[in-house]
């Protein structure tokens, strides 16, 4: 069985995106969220295995949303994707519970090098 | 906190090295810088679509990505593969690339330069107001022919 995504960003082009780049990806896509709100609702519904969290967003921000996250689903592993290109973010980021973390702007090939590493599979490609 | 010329103009070159990075991975085309020039903002036509970020914090200001529908349609075309976008995804796609743009930023000068969530707007609304006292450096570019802005103004 596949593991279950769940992707959270305000910007429903880049859910999109993230959806086409991963279509050949072992991932079952369980939801979208544009916000923290709409997330944390959706991580109690669906427990998902992975999930890729935008920071700044609308309602609640990616940070605070998984601070959330690992309250309720402290085994999910959070990739933040985000535009915050600075070094503390990411530090702030991992100190609360991230697994992974990358900066947009974001292509097929470094999202999926990316889930790779955070997975622990075989780099794609190679 | 005030801006001086040369700091703002420094500032504006990291805007310029943002936007390029965005189509440089993004897309297999990259975009071609013009000349910058300051630029009374209250003259500047805007383009069919515009996100806006609000920047504060060590910063005070704002940065526009503004451009046509031909170019969001081409860009969603190219990450999502739809031909025929709506009103809400040519926004959505607007407020995005601001957001990156601002965003990537951080990189040269840390958490302090703070960004908003994207505004985005079609045209240009009659109550769009500019803070005043602002360097505004309008970056005109051109990626697969089509052209657009991106307009910094920092306090």
């Amino acid at each position: 069985m596949n593991m279950k995504l769940l992707i959270v960003d305000d910007s429903s082009v880049m859910q999109r995106t993230i959806q086409k780049n991963l279509v050949d990806y072992d991932l079952e896509i369980v939801g979208t969220a544009s916000n923290g709100i709409q997330a944390i609702e959706l991580v109690k519904k669906h427990m998902p295995d992975v999930i890729t969290m935008d920071i700044t967003m609308p309602e609640m921000d990616g940070i605070t949303c998984l601070e959330n996250i690992m309250a309720i689903h402290p085994d999910t592993k959070v990739m933040m994707i985000t535009a915050l290109s600075d070094k503390l973010t990411g530090l702030q980021a991992l100190e609360k519970g991230a697994r992974g973390f990358i900066y947009k702007p974001v292509n097929s090939e470094s999202l999926t090098r990316a889930l790779d590493k955070l997975l622990k599979r075989k780099v794609s490609g190679s | 906190m005030e801006v001086n010329k040369e700091e703002f103009e420094s500032t504006c070159r990291l805007f310029i090295e943002s936007v390029s990075n965005y189509f440089s991975v993004m897309t297999d085309h990259d975009s071609e810088i013009n000349v910058p020039f300051l630029k009374d903002i209250t003259q500047l036509e805007l383009k069919q679509y515009t996100g806006m970020i609000g920047i504060s914090g060590n910063k005070q200001g704002y940065v526009y990505f503004s451009a046509n529908q031909d170019l969001f349609e081409e860009l969603i075309n190219i990450f999502i593969g739809i031909d025929d976008p709506d009103t809400d995804d040519l926004m959505d796609m607007a407020g995005e690339i601001s957001n990156v743009i601002a965003g990537n930023i951080r990189a040269s000068l840390g958490t302090n330069f703070i960004i908003s969530v994207p505004l985005v707007f079609e045209g240009r609304p009659a109550d769009l107001e500019f803070p005043e006292d602002t360097f505004v450096y309008v970056i005109p570019l051109t990626w697969r022919n089509h052209q657009a802005y991106v307009i910094v103004g920092l306090q």
